[in-house]
C-alpha cells in the first residue's frame, strides 16, 4: 500500500502585499530621485509674463554656486553641447525642448556659454523662470 | 444612581498602517509631479564668434552691463530700450536683418539679460549672442 505524500502548500501571505508595495515604490522613488534635478539649490529669476513650460527632454541648470548640471548631474560648461546632443538624439524639432533653470543670481561669463551650449545642441531653449508678483489690487 | 457608559476602543488594524502609507506617498507624488513649470522659450541661432564676416553695419547691436543698456553705441534704460529696438525692428522686413547681436559683460546679471533678450524677442528681433573668443598672441 502507498501512502500518499502531503502536499505542501507555499503561499505569500496576502497581508504583506501592502508592505511589498510600499518597499517597491520607496525602490523606485529613490530611483527616480536621483535622475532629477530638485537637490539644486537655486532661485529662479522672475518676470513679469510667463508662460506655461511644455514637457522637457533634458533641463541644464545653474545654481547658486555658478555650478552647471546637466539632468541634475553635475557637467562642465564645455562639456554640455556633446552630451546635451546626445541625450536629444534625433528628435524632431518641437520635441527638444531643454529647460534652463539660471539662479537670478548668476553672471553672463557663466550662463552665456551655457546658453550658447545649447544652442549648439539644438536644443529649444526654455528659460524657467517665476512670474513677478502683482501688486494687491483695492 | 447614574450608570458610567463603557469607552470604546477602536484600534486601526495593524496590518493596514502600511496600505495608509502607501496611499499616502502616492497622494504626495502625484502632488509633487503636477506642479507645472513656468517660463519663457527663446529661438537661438547658433552663437557665433567675433568674426570679420558678421555684416556690421547692418546688425543691430546692442551691449548689456550691470547697470546699462547700450542700443547701438546710445545708453538706455530698458523702457526707454523696448521702445527703441521695436521701433528699429519695425522697419526691417528680411529676416538677416532682424538679427540683433548682444554681447554681454562679464557681470551682467541674469535677470537684466532675460528682460532685455524678452524685449528683443517681443520686438521680433533675432537674438544672437557674441561671445569673446580666447586668442593667445604672441608678442616677439
Amino acid at each position: 500500500m502507498k501512502l500518499q505524500r502531503k502536499k505542501l502548500k507555499a503561499s505569500v501571505p496576502s497581508f504583506a502585499m501592502g508592505d511589498i508595495a510600499f518597499l517597491l515604490l520607496i525602490f523606485f522613488v529613490i530611483l527616480a530621485r536621483a535622475q532629477d534635478d530638485s537637490h539644486i539649490q537655486w532661485q529662479p529669476a522672475r518676470l513679469d509674463k510667463v508662460e506655461m513650460a511644455p514637457a522637457a527632454s533634458a533641463s541644464v541648470a545653474i545654481d547658486t554656486g555658478s555650478k552647471t548640471y546637466l539632468d541634475g548631474k553635475e557637467i562642465s560648461p564645455e562639456e554640455i553641447a556633446a552630451k546635451l546632443s546626445a541625450v536629444l538624439g534625433d528628435a524632431p524639432a518641437g520635441q527638444r525642448h531643454v529647460f534652463l533653470k539660471v539662479d537670478r543670481e548668476a553672471k553672463a561669463a557663466v550662463f552665456e556659454p551655457v546658453i550658447a551650449a545649447i544652442s549648439e545642441a539644438g536644443g529649444d531653449l526654455i528659460h524657467i523662470l517665476e512670474p513677478e508678483e502683482q501688486p494687491a489690487q483695492k | 444612581m447614574k450608570l458610567k457608559r463603557g469607552k470604546m476602543l477602536v484600534d486601526p488594524p495593524e496590518c493596514a498602517s502600511s496600505d495608509i502609507a502607501f496611499t499616502l506617498i502616492i497622494f504626495f507624488l502625484v502632488c509633487a509631479a503636477v506642479q507645472p513649470e513656468t517660463g519663457m522659450s527663446q529661438i537661438l541661432p547658433k552663437a557665433e564668434e567675433k568674426s570679420e564676416e558678421r555684416q556690421q553695419s547692418k546688425n543691430l547691436e546692442v551691449s548689456i552691463t550691470a547697470s546699462s543698456i547700450i542700443l547701438n553705441g546710445n545708453p538706455l534704460q530698458l523702457p526707454e530700450f523696448t521702445r527703441r529696438i521695436a521701433a528699429e525692428l519695425k522697419t526691417k522686413t528680411r529676416e538677416q536683418d532682424r538679427i540683433v547681436v548682444v554681447k554681454s559683460a562679464p557681470d551682467t546679471p541674469y535677470p537684466v539679460w532675460i528682460r532685455v533678450s524678452r524685449a528683443i524677442d517681443s520686438a521680433g528681433g533675432i537674438l544672437t549672442l557674441e561671445l569673446e573668443s580666447e586668442k593667445i598672441i604672441q608678442i616677439k
